[in-house]
C-alpha cells in the first residue's frame, strides 16, 4: 500500500499529522493517515437507518448492558437497605426502607476514614512516583545511548511476566528482614519500582521513540543538559502517554488486594479492598449491608473520575496512541511483550481487587 | 569556537529586542560520557527496582523450592528435588491443570467474542455511543473485591439472580455449588469485569480500518458477513493477537474471584493453578512446594507468551 | 549477568539470616518496657474490655510490663493468619489456639512449656485444672504447653416464638414429651419451614464448608472421623454413613436444614433451632422467646460436644518468660472466675452454677445447671488432628459431592477416606 513506502522513506521518529477525523488518535496509524489525506472519515460505519432498526439496536445494547450495570446498581441500592431486607424475596430493585445504617457501620466497625486516606495517599504517591521514574527510564531507553541498554531493557521487561503471587513470599521475607512489615513501605516501593511499573516504562519508551529528534537536538544546541531536555521538552510533549500511565497506575494501586493482606496487620494501616473483606461480626458472619456500603464508597471516587474522563479516554485518543505505538510494525516483538505486560496488568486488575 | 565545556551558559552580547542566545556548544566526548552516565542514572531506579523486587524474589523462589520449610517447628531443610518429584506425582495436579485450562480457554473465547461484538456494535457515529461505551467499561474501574462480593451475593441460592428467575417461573440452580455452573459463574464474573478493556482496544483497532477498503469490497459484491470475516478481521488481527495475549496471561493470574466466590470448590473443580499455589503456600504453609508451583506457573506464562509471539507470523495479516 | 553473583549472595544472606532468626529463639531481651501482644479471635467489646481490665491490674503490679495488647484477628482464617505471622517472624507473644489446631501447635515445639511457671505460685491451684480439659494440651513429654481457658459446650438454642407460630410445642415441651432427639427436631424444623418459610435447624458456622462443626450431630450416632490415635480414617464407618444420611435428608428431602448456599441466622430470628456454643448467647437481642437445651439425643442416647480454646506462649518470642508470667496471672483463680462469664474454665472448683451464673448476663441459673455444666462434664472434644489445614480442605472438597440432590453418600465418604489416608499416617 501506498502508506508503507511513505513510512520507509520518512525520517525516523517523524510524527504523522493528525487526521481530519477528530475522534481518532492524536497520532494516526498509517492506513488512517492515507485516508485522512483523502479527506474521508476513517473506519466508521454509516449510521443506522430506519427508526425500527434504531429501536432494535438500542434495545439490544440495553439488554447487553444489564449485567454490566446491574451489580453496581445492586451494590448501591442494597447498601441502603437494612440487613434483613437484603436477601428478601422477591428482590427489591429499590430499597423500601432506605437507611444509612450500613454507611454508619462502615465507619464505626473499622477505621474506614483512615483506611480511605491510606488508599488515597498511597495511590497518589505511587502514581506520581511511577510517572516520574518510569518516564525517566523510558526516556533514557528511548533516547540515550549507553552500553548495555538493550540488556538492561530486557531485564526490566521480565517484570511483565511475573505474577505477584509468585514473588510475594520472598518479598515478604525481604521486607521482614528490613523491619518494614506492617508499614506502607512495601506497597509503595514495590509498585513504584518493581514489576507493576514496567508497563509504564514500556509505554513511555514507545512514546518517546516517536518524538522528533530535532526538538531535542535543538535543545542540545541551546545548551540544555540531558535532564533539562527530558524535563522541559520531552515530558510536556508526552502528556497523553503520561495520562494513560497515571490512570492505570492509580487504578492498579487503588485495587491492590493481595499485597496489603500479606504485609499489613494493623487495621489502622489497611487499604480499602483489604478492609472490605473484614466486615465480619465477632464470630465471622458477614455484615452484608455494611460491606456493600463500604464497597460503594470504595468504588465511588473511581467511578466519578471515570465518568468525567470517559469521553476523552474512550474516544480513542489515548488508547489509540498507545495501541498504535505498541503495534508499530517494525517493533512487533515489543508489541507482543507489551501484550503480555497488559495481560499482567489486567491480571493485576484481576487479582488485586 | 570558544571552549564551551562549562555547564552554565554565559550570556551573549544582548541585542535590543531580541532574546540573548546562549553560546554555541561543541560536542566534546565528555558530553557523550556524561550522557551515558545520565542514561544509567535515569534507568537506575527502575532497574534496581526490578533487580530487587523481581529477580531476587525469583531466585529465592527457586531456592525455597529445594527446601522443606516447617513454619511452626521453625525448620528449613534441604530436600533437593523432592518438591519437584512431588509436583510430578501430585494426583491433584492433573485436575488443577484441567481446571486452569478450562477456565483460561473459556475466558479468552467468551471475552474476545463479547469484546468484538460490543466494539462492532458501538463503532458507529450515533448518539449515545459514548454513554454505552462508558457503561460497558464501568466494571473495569470498580474494585474487584466489591464486584466479586456483589456477584457472590447475587449468585447465592436464595440471592438476587435466582430471585429474578423465580419471578419468571424458573428454578435457578445453586450457581456456586454445582461443578459446571460454578466454573461458568467464575468465568462470567471475570469476563464482565474486564471485557470493557478489550472492547476499547478493539474499538481503537476498528477505527483504524480504512473506509475505502470496505467500500471497494462492497462494490465488488461482498456481503456484510464476508466483509467482516474476510476484510475487517484480518485487518485488525494485530489487535486480536494483542488482546488474546493480554487475556490469556491475565487469566492465569485470576485469584481473588475464586477465593471469594467458590474457594476452589465444589470439590476442586475451580481450583486453578494460581489458587492451588496460594493454598499450598499460605493455607497449608508448604512454602517449599508452593514455590515449586510458582515456578511451574511462571514457566507456563513464559511458554504461552513466546508461543503466541511466534504464531503471529502465521495469522497476523501485516507481518511480512 | 555480572550482577548474578551479587544477587545470589544477597539471596543466600537473606535466607541464612531468616533461618537463623527462626532458630534463635528468644534472645537476650531487656527486662524493662516489655510490651506483650496476645492474638485473639473475638472482637466482642465486652470480652476485650474484660481482658483490658485484667491486663491493667497486672501492669500495676508489674511495672516492667508497659503494654499488653489484645489483637483480634478474623475468626475465619485465624489459625492461618497466626501461622503466617510466625512464618514471617512476627509471632505474637501469646496466642489463642483453636482445638482443631492444637495438635499442630502442641507437637511443633513452638509453644513454651508452662508447668514451671504455673506451679510456681501455690495459690494458682495447678491441681485444680481438670484432666479431661487439659488432655489435648500436653506435648509428647507430658508438659502443659497451652492453658485451655475455654471449654465451652455445644448446645441447642430454640426460638420458642417461631415454634409457636408454626403451631408446634415449645422446645421444653418437646423434651418433656420425650421428643428431644434429632428425628423430632428435624420433624419440627420441617414443619417450621413449611408453615413459615423460615429455616428449621441450623448448624451454625457450618455453611457446607466448615465440616468439623457437624461433629455436634454425628456424635449422636457414635461416629468419628478418625480413630482415637488419629491414624485410621473412620469416615466410611456405618455410623458416619447413617449420620450423613440424616443430614442429607434434612437438607434435601425434609427441608428442615437450609440447603447449600442458603443462609439463615438464628439470632436474627430466621431459624427455629441452632447448634452453637454458649458464648453466642450475647447475640440474643430479646426479640423472641428463646430457650437453651442440651443437644438432642441421637441413636446412642445422650451426648455432648465441647469446643476448646487454649492460650499458648510462643517460645521464640522475645519476652517468653514475661508472657508466661502474664498468662499465669490472666488465668489465676480470681481472674478465671471473671473470665467464666464468657469462657467456662477448666478448673474443677469453678465448674458450678454459682460461679458460672454469677456473672453470666443472659443465661438463667437453671439453664446453666441443667445444660451447661452437664455439657462440659460429659462433653467430648471436637475432632482435631495434625495437618489440620490440609485435612480440613481435603475433607471439605471431598464432601462437596455429598451436598447435591442425588448423592452417593457411602461412596463419597469412602472417597473421603481415600483422600485423607495419606495425611493421617
Amino acid at each position: 500500500m501506498r502508506t508503507e513506502s511513505t513510512l520507509r522513506t520518512a525520517p525516523v521518529g517523524a510524527r504523522r499529522n493528525a487526521g481530519t477525523d477528530d475522534t481518532v488518535a492524536v497520532t494516526v496509524p498509517p492506513e488512517a493517515s492515507a485516508a485522512a489525506r483523502a479527506g474521508r472519515p476513517v473506519g466508521r460505519r454509516r449510521p443506522v437507518g430506519s427508526p425500527w432498526r434504531k429501536v432494535l439496536f438500542y434495545g439490544a445494547l440495553s439488554v447487553l448492558a444489564v449485567p454490566f450495570v446491574f451489580p453496581t446498581w445492586w451494590m448501591f441500592t442494597s447498601s441502603l437497605k437494612p440487613i434483613s431486607e437484603i436477601f428478601a424475596f422477591p428482590p427489591e430493585l429499590w430499597p423500601s426502607n432506605p437507611t444509612l445504617e450500613g454507611y454508619v457501620g462502615a465507619f464505626t466497625e473499622q477505621p474506614f476514614a483512615l483506611q480511605y486516606w491510606n488508599s488515597m495517599y498511597i495511590a497518589v504517591l505511587v502514581t506520581l512516583g511511577t510517572m516520574l521514574f518510569s518516564s525517566m527510564a523510558g526516556y533514557a531507553f528511548a533516547r540515550i545511548r549507553f552500553p548495555g541498554q538493550d540488556l538492561l531493557f530486557l531485564v526490566v521487561l521480565t517484570g511483565l511476566l511475573i505474577p505477584s503471587e509468585v514473588t510475594i513470599v520472598p518479598l515478604f521475607q525481604l521486607f521482614n528482614s528490613w523491619g518494614m512489615i506492617d508499614t506502607h513501605w512495601p506497597l509503595i516501593l514495590v509498585t513504584t519500582f518493581g514489576a507493576p511499573s514496567v508497563l509504564a516504562t514500556f509505554i513511555m519508551r514507545q512514546y518517546f521513540i516517536t518524538l522528533p529528534v530535532e526538538l531535542e537536538e535543538a535543545g542540545r544546541i541551546d545548551g540544555l543538559g540531558r535532564w533539562r531536555i527530558y524535563w522541559s521538552i520531552a515530558l510536556p510533549l508526552s502528556r497523553s502517554a503520561l495520562a494513560a500511565v497515571a490512570i492505570f497506575t492509580f487504578l492498579n494501586v487503588w485495587n491492590l488486594y493481595l499485597e496489603p493482606t500479606v504485609y499489613l496487620q494493623t487495621p489502622e494501616l489497611f487499604t480499602l479492598p483489604q478492609a472490605l473483606t473484614r466486615y465480619t461480626d465477632a464470630y465471622g458472619g458477614e455484615m452484608w449491608n455494611i460491606q456493600l456500603a463500604a464497597a460503594t464508597l470504595t468504588a465511588l471516587p473511581v467511578l466519578i473520575v471515570f465518568v468525567f474522563a470517559a469521553p476523552w479516554l474512550l474516544g480513542g485518543a489515548v488508547v489509540g496512541a498507545v495501541i498504535w505505538h505498541l503495534t508499530w510494525r517494525r517493533r512487533w516483538w515489543l508489541g507482543a511483550l507489551a501484550g503480555a505486560a497488559l495481560g499482567a496488568a489486567t491480571g493485576f486488575f484481576g487479582m488485586m481487587p | 569556537m570558544a571552549d564551551a565545556t562549562t555547564a552554565t551558559p554565559g550570556r551573549a552580547h544582548a541585542r535590543p529586542g531580541v532574546a540573548p542566545t546562549p553560546p554555541r556548544r561543541r560536542f566534546v566526548p565528555s558530553y557523550a560520557r556524561r550522557d551515558q552516565l545520565t542514561g544509567y542514572l535515569f534507568v537506575a531506579p527502575q532497574v534496581l527496582g526490578i533487580a530487587l523486587f523481581v529477580l531476587l524474589p525469583l531466585g529465592l523462589i527457586v531456592w525455597y523450592s529445594f527446601h522443606e520449610w516447617n513454619v511452626l517447628a521453625g525448620t528449613f531443610r534441604w530436600v533437593g528435588l523432592e518438591n519437584f518429584e512431588k509436583l510430578v506425582t501430585d494426583p491433584k495436579l492433573a485436575p488443577v491443570m484441567e481446571a486452569t485450562a478450562i477456565f483460561s480457554i473459556g475466558l479468552v473465547v467468551f471475552n474476545l467474542a463479547l469484546a468484538l461484538l460490543l466494539a462492532v456494535l458501538l463503532n458507529r457515529k450515533v448518539r449515545g455511543m459514548t454513554f454505552f461505551r462508558t457503561v460497558f467499561f464501568s466494571p473495569v474501574v470498580v474494585s474487584l473485591v466489591a464486584w466479586t462480593i456483589v456477584w457472590s451475593f447475587l449468585l447465592q441460592d436464595n440471592g438476587g439472580i435466582n430471585g429474578i428467575l423465580q419471578l419468571v417461573g424458573i428454578d435457578g440452580p445453586n450457581w456456586l455449588r454445582e461443578g459446571p455452573t460454578a466454573m461458568a459463574s467464575v468465568i462470567v464474573v471475570q469476563v464482565f469485569k474486564n471485557v470493557g478493556l478489550n472492547m476499547v482496544l478493539f474499538l481503537a483497532a476498528l477505527q483504524g480500518v480504512p473506509q475505502e477498503v470496505q467500500e471497494a469490497a462492497r462494490m465488488d459484491g461482498a456481503s456484510d458477513r464476508q466483509l467482516f470475516w474476510r476484510i475487517t478481521v484480518p485487518l485488525i488481527s494485530p489487535t486480536i493477537l494483542l488482546t488474546s495475549i493480554i487475556t490469556i496471561v491475565g487469566s492465569l493470574q485470576v485469584f481473588a474471584q475464586i477465593a471469594v466466590l467458590t474457594q476452589g470448590g465444589p470439590g476442586i473443580s475451580t481450583t486453578v493453578l494460581v489458587y492451588y499455589l496460594v493454598q499450598q503456600a499460605f493455607d497449608f504453609h508448604h512454602f517449599g512446594y508452593g514455590s515449586t508451583l510458582a515456578i511451574l506457573l511462571f514457566g507456563i506464562v513464559l511458554v504461552l507468551t513466546i508461543a503466541q509471539w511466534q504464531l503471529r507470523k502465521r495469522w497476523v495479516f501485516y507481518e511480512n | 549477568m555480572r550482577s548474578a553473583k551479587a544477587l545470589s549472595g544477597l539471596a543466600l544472606g537473606a535466607v541464612a539470616a531468616l533461618t537463623l532468626s527462626a532458630c534463635s529463639g528468644g534472645g537476650a531481651a531487656p527486662d524493662e518496657d516489655i510490651e506483650l501482644r496476645m492474638t485473639v479471635w473475638t472482637s466482642n467489646e465486652d470480652h476485650l474490655a474484660l481482658f483490658d481490665s485484667i491486663a491493667d491490674a497486672y501492669m500495676e503490679e508489674h511495672p516492667e510490663v508497659t503494654d499488653v495488647t489484645f489483637d483480634p484477628l478474623p475468626f475465619e482464617d485465624y489459625t492461618s493468619t497466626v501461622t503466617t505471622q510466625i512464618a514471617g517472624g512476627q509471632a505474637p507473644d501469646l496466642a489463642w489456639i483453636l482445638e482443631n489446631a492444637a495438635p499442630d501447635f502442641v507437637d511443633s515445639g513452638a509453644l513454651l512449656p508452662l508447668d514451671e511457671t504455673l506451679e510456681a505460685d501455690p495459690d494458682y491451684g495447678f491441681d485444680d485444672l481438670s484432666e479431661s480439659a487439659t488432655a489435648l494440651w500436653h506435648d509428647d513429654s507430658g508438659a502443659l504447653v497451652a492453658y485451655p481457658f475455654s471449654t465451652s459446650p455445644f448446645v441447642m438454642f430454640a426460638n420458642d416464638s417461631l415454634l409457636a407460630e408454626a403451631g408446634l410445642p415449645s422446645a421444653a415441651e418437646m423434651q418433656a414429651a420425650g421428643d428431644w432427639n434429632w428425628e423430632g427436631v428435624s420433624a419440627a424444623g420441617s414443619t417450621v419451614n413449611a408453615e413459615t418459610g423460615k429455616a428449621g435447624f441450623v448448624i451454625r458456622d457450618f455453611d457446607y464448608t466448615t465440616w468439623d462443626n457437624l461433629a455436634s450431630v454425628w456424635m449422636g450416632w457414635g461416629a468419628a472421623p478418625w480413630s482415637a490415635d488419629g491414624a485410621t480414617c473412620t469416615f466410611d464407618s456405618p455410623e458416619m454413613v447413617e449420620a450423613f444420611e440424616f443430614l442429607h435428608d434434612a437438607a434435601f428431602d425434609a427441608m428442615s436444614m437450609p440447603g447449600p448456599g442458603t443462609t439463615a441466622d438464628f439470632f436474627a430470628g430466621e431459624s427455629a433451632f441452632t447448634v452453637t456454643q454458649i458464648s453466642r448467647a450475647s447475640l440474643l437481642d430479646g426479640s423472641f422467646e428463646f430457650d437453651l437445651l442440651s443437644l438432642p439425643e441421637g441413636p446412642v442416647g445422650e451426648y455432648s460436644m465441647v469446643g476448646q480454646a487454649g492460650i499458648g506462649v510462643m517460645s521464640s518470642g522475645a519476652h517468653a518468660e514475661a508472657a508466661a508470667e502474664f498468662l499465669a496471672f490472666f488465668t489465676n483463680p480470681e481472674n478465671s472466675q471473671q473470665l467464666a462469664q464468657f469462657f467456662p474454665p477448666p478448673r474443677n472448683s469453678q465448674l458450678n452454677v454459682e460461679t458460672l451464673a454469677a456473672t453470666n448476663p443472659t443465661l438463667t441459673p437453671e439453664q446453666i445447671e441443667n445444660v451447661v455444666i452437664p455439657g462440659i462434664e460429659i462433653g467430648v472434644t471436637r475432632p482435631s488432628h495434625t495437618d489440620s489445614a490440609e485435612i480440613g480442605q481435603e475433607v471439605r472438597s471431598s464432601l462437596d459431592a455429598l451436598w447435591v440432590e442425588d448423592a452417593d453418600i457411602a461412596g463419597t465418604l469412602a472417597d473421603t477416606c481415600t483422600a485423607i489416608d495419606p495425611l493421617l499416617g
